[in-house]
């Protein structure tokens, strides 16, 4: 490698009294796992479940957390060429996954999954995320279903329910509106992509995995007319200002908006702020817009914890992964930090959340993986741009899309 | 050379440390940032050669344009701000009593790491935040372009004047008393004494402080990456952030090491020319 | 008088967001409203916010890597760098600009795009996850400032000090060893600090160059605290975290302020 070579030579050159690399590279028996992943501040429940993994299956766990997840990316693709090996690592489903996988780095994981679906500890809904080309590769990290926080005391005040149906919830935006409250956060930063994928996925929700296969143009009718009902929506007033940047767990503690869309790890937020689930706040499935359509779709996203088929111990590597499901393992995963597991078996303290999960493992919801996971990061990139221009200036939807699909274009023009 | 006696013979193996540190650790990961300008690669299967297509890409970007207007106010900017009132503030305070701890304001925020810095300036930029309680307006400072690069370049202000007037500090501190007396005793006082004495006396650190902040400027990235990532909608992209998306965010590590290797072009030539009459 | 009066101001300016972070990171988490961000705290609740961000991350073991990263790299970086600027300057290298220019090209480079070229030059070389390997990039990247602040300080200095010492009869490494390094005690002082604010708040190198907890420079776990919304930290525990990590590096600032004196002129050399 070329690369491997400049940059050796210059280490080399600087250290110029030979540091020989004492990389004896054989098969060896691990005893403790280095587990990479872009979820620095989790490190302590990583450690915990390190230490819960030596007790139960002789295998310890140590966290390398990163914190930026575009430069993590990076240092795992880089990794794959060098000797320095991760045991385990946090990844991203979607295209992320099936381009490590396609380079054939990741550890086949298939029969982790037969038996973990027989013995009842993953659902066989999640299986799609995880399956390329028939096979399956990791297993969830973690799982968490997308739907509307809402402040209890606020809805309280005004005499307002959880909305059945897409209506209920503009009706109590109105209501809302009419009491001077703001109804619904939204950024510019980052999570900008939050309401198109909400309201399109309640709109059409065969478009919306159309599109991000490259099947459907961003410039489609179908897609025009999640812009503009999102904008009809800013247009009246709904919406808090995109350019404010509190927090928003503080944006649903304060009642600065009544309503926050976020993922079930935002339950985190609300504990560490003192917010009481039920009293204080409350979580609902957004209605689908369209009515008409046979189910309900729910946002939902999943992480992988995956391994390398190069790995350096890959029995030890396989062995961990096969833990990580196991009702044991999730029931502390999910526990230290208050949120859902992907093990149907576990329940959660949380009584909406609970329900929500116990509902989609049953096939109650139409799974629509997340914005973030299904799209291809060069689309993507230029999609979170778009849609935080579209934020700040709602009247140019049209551009932001055409934007969108040029880059669009161009990418499905090399990826079939 | 006669003079090579006094001067030494091991004057190579004095610069030496400092040559091959630079070029073993900066130099050389750069030829890899280089030839990857020049190539297809998402980080992952082998590079493919591209030839110049990246660069034609580069010159066709309307996206490209912005960010260097942006980076162009930030060098601007920062030659004013931080640079211009660190002085201000080091000539102020210098050679009174007691001067350095009149600096001490200035030099705290300069411990708060790019996430802390964050932390304090996202509230007060805020749609209706501090700064808006404060002058009573209602405008959210990060979102329309150019407002929004200002805004950070004030945040930036606060940040980084402190190092600038230490640097500063420094020069002054270095001018030989004898000339000042001399110039005193001659009837300069005030502003004619900094400007015909103290101010050509200090040149040296000058330079080195308009030297270090064209390039740190010019490669302006975790200030807005922290605040904006850029945006909205790219509006307060800066080369830098340009080059960080398209590498590491949009994996099309090509292009944005063709983004890197013009901006280091940039600055290498700028800081080259800046140095030529600064410094020779 | 009229100069105190606008430092003063100035001054204050500079400490209001100072204030905000103070009096925010003071407050009780729960009672945290970005509306009265301004007001003081009902309670003080500091320390308990210190303790819960420091909950999260286990310094200990990286607290001395990054200790030894902060003090060490910056010393070697200004010795290196100031022996290359008397090289420059005082001994007259040939083509010393040039010399001088290849020093401060390193300042050029993105540093992100170093990362991944680095990364795989160092797990080739066996410096990865060593606390050698992490002293040498931090060192590599102080010596460019070094270099030039004291190559442009020297530049200053007259050059009779230098002939004198020598028709003493004293080596060109004496002459910079006893003259001109304590000659530049603000100089060093002021590039010192620069370069341990830079280590210390590091997460770019650190992250990248290094996996065991031993190794590992301090800011991740805090960092992710920060920044990270899975997190879900409540903003006085974020801003306290920031805080603690920003105590070293104030109390460095705190103890240098003598060096900066009025005093310590080379006029009375």
């Amino acid at each position: 490698m070329v690369r491997s070579r400049v940059a050796t030579l210059g280490v080399a050159a600087v250290l110029l009294a030979a540091c020989g690399g004492n990389g004896a590279e054989t098969a060896q028996k691990k005893t403790e796992l280095t587990l990479y992943n872009d979820k620095g501040a989790w490190s302590k429940y990583f450690e915990e479940m390190g230490a819960a993994s030596k007790q139960s299956i002789g295998l310890s766990m140590k966290p390398t957390g990163y914190t930026d997840s575009a430069q993590y990316q990076a240092f795992i693709k880089a990794s794959f060429r060098t000797n320095v090996k991760p045991d385990l690592f946090t990844w991203q489903t979607g295209g992320m996954l099936q381009e490590i996988v396609k380079q054939k780095q990741v550890a086949d994981t298939t029969a982790v999954w037969q038996e973990a679906i027989k013995a009842g500890d993953l659902s066989q809904d999640l299986a799609p995320y995880y399956t390329i080309d028939g096979k399956q590769y990791c297993v969830p990290m973690n799982v968490a279903y997308w739907g509307m926080f809402y402040n209890k005391k606020i809805f309280d005040e005004h005499d307002l329910k959880p909305p059945a149906t897409w209506e209920d919830l503009v009706k109590i935006a109105e209501t809302l509106k009419q009491h001077d409250v703001k109804a619904f956060y939204h950024t510019s930063v980052l999570f900008s992509f939050v309401w198109f994928e909400q309201i399109m996925a309640g709109m059409d929700p065969d478009l919306y995995d159309r599109l991000s296969t490259g099947q459907a143009k961003y410039t489609d009718p179908g897609v025009v007319a999640v812009m503009e009902k999102w904008k009809e929506l800013i247009d009246a007033g709904y919406f808090m200002n995109p350019g404010d940047k509190t927090d928003p767990g503080d944006v649903l503690k304060t009642g600065k908006a009544a309503m926050v869309s976020f993922g079930t790890w935002f339950n985190t937020s609300m504990t560490q702020r003192d917010m009481k689930a039920g009293a204080d706040y409350g979580f609902f499935v957004i209605p689908n817009v369209n009515a008409s359509l046979p189910k309900t779709s729910m946002i939902f996203e999943s992480g992988p914890l995956c391994s390398l088929a190069k790995a350096a111990d890959p029995d030890a590597s396989m062995k961990y992964l096969k833990w990580w499901t196991t009702a044991e393992a999730q029931k502390k995963w999910a526990g230290i930090r208050g949120d859902v597991s992907a093990n149907p078996k576990v329940t959660i303290e949380d009584e909406a959340l609970g329900q929500v999960t116990k509902d989609a493992g049953s096939g109650e919801y139409r799974l629509v993986n997340r914005y973030f996971e299904a799209t291809p990061p060069p689309i993507l990139t230029a999609a979170l741009d778009g849609f935080s221009k579209f934020v700040t200036e709602p009247g140019t939807y049209m551009e932001v899309l055409e934007t969108i699909q040029k880059e669009a274009d161009e990418y499905w023009s090399t990826h079939q | 050379m006669t003079r090579a006696p006094i001067l030494g013979r091991f004057r190579h193996g004095y610069v030496a440390p400092a040559a091959l540190l630079v070029a073993g650790l900066l130099y050389a990961p750069f030829v890899w940032t280089a030839y990857l300008s020049l190539t297809r690669y998402d980080g992952l299967a082998p590079p493919e050669w591209a030839g110049l297509a990246n660069f034609a890409k580069l010159f066709d970007d309307p996206v490209l344009l912005s960010s260097a207007g942006n980076t162009l106010i930030w060098v601007v900017g920062t030659m004013a701000l931080p640079v211009g009132l660190g002085l201000l503030v080091a000539v102020l305070s210098y050679d009174i009593r007691g001067g350095a701890w009149y600096r001490v304001p200035f030099m705290l925020p300069y411990a708060l790491s790019g996430a802390g810095l964050a932390m304090v300036w996202s509230p007060v930029l805020s749609h209706g935040g501090v700064a808006n309680l404060l002058l009573g307006v209602d405008t959210a400072f990060l979102q329309k372009a150019p407002h929004n690069t200002i805004a950070m370049l004030l945040v930036w202000t606060w940040q980084q004047l402190g190092v600038n007037t230490l640097l500063f500090v420094v020069g002054l501190q270095s001018i030989p008393k004898g000339p000042i007396e001399a110039a005193r005793l001659d009837g300069a006082s005030g502003w004619r004494l900094f400007r015909h004495v103290i101010w050509p006396l200090m040149r040296p650190l000058t330079a080195v402080v308009v030297g270090l902040a064209l390039v740190a400027s010019l490669k302006t990235f975790d200030i807005v990456w922290v605040l904006t990532q850029g945006g909205p909608g790219r509006n307060s992209e800066t080369l830098a952030v340009t080059m960080y998306k398209e590498t590491f965010v949009a994996g099309d590590y090509g292009y944005g090491s063709t983004v890197a290797v013009a901006l280091t072009v940039v600055a290498g030539l700028a800081s080259y020319l800046y140095l030529k009459r600064q410094v020779r | 008088m009229i100069r105190r009066a606008v430092l003063v101001v100035l001054g204050l300016i500079w400490l209001g967001p100072t204030y905000l972070l103070i009096v925010n990171a003071s407050r009780p988490a729960e009672s945290y409203d970005p509306a009265r961000a301004w007001a003081p705290p009902g309670d003080f609740a500091l320390l308990d916010n210190f303790a819960r961000a420091l909950e999260g991350a286990d310094l200990g073991p990286s607290l001395a890597s990054t200790a030894l990263y902060s003090v060490v790299s910056p010393a070697l970086g200004v010795l290196i760098g100031a022996l290359a600027g008397y090289t420059i300057v005082v001994l007259r290298l040939r083509h010393g600009f040039w010399w001088f220019l290849l020093l401060f090209g390193g300042t050029v480079f993105p540093s992100q795009m170093l990362l991944v070229p680095l990364f795989v030059g160092y797990s080739d070389a066996g410096l990865y996850d060593s606390r050698l390997g992490m002293i040498l990039i931090y060192t590599a990247i102080n010596v460019p400032l070094a270099a030039f602040v004291l190559r442009n300080f020297y530049s200053g200095v007259a050059f009779s000090i230098f002939e004198a010492a020598r028709m003493d009869g004293a080596s060109t490494w004496r002459v910079f060893w006893r003259i001109y390094l304590p000659l530049a005690t603000s100089a060093l002082a002021a590039v010192f600090i620069l370069e341990f604010t830079f280590i210390w708040n590091d997460l770019i190198f650190g992250l990248t160059l290094t996996q065991t907890a031993e190794v590992r420079p301090v800011m991740t776990a805090l960092a992710g605290l920060m920044t990270d919304v899975y997190a879900g930290t409540p903003v006085p525990v974020g801003l306290a975290a920031g805080l603690v990590v920003s105590l070293p590096t104030v109390v460095l600032f705190l103890a240098t302020q003598r060096l900066f004196a009025r005093g310590l002129s080379l006029g009375s050399v």
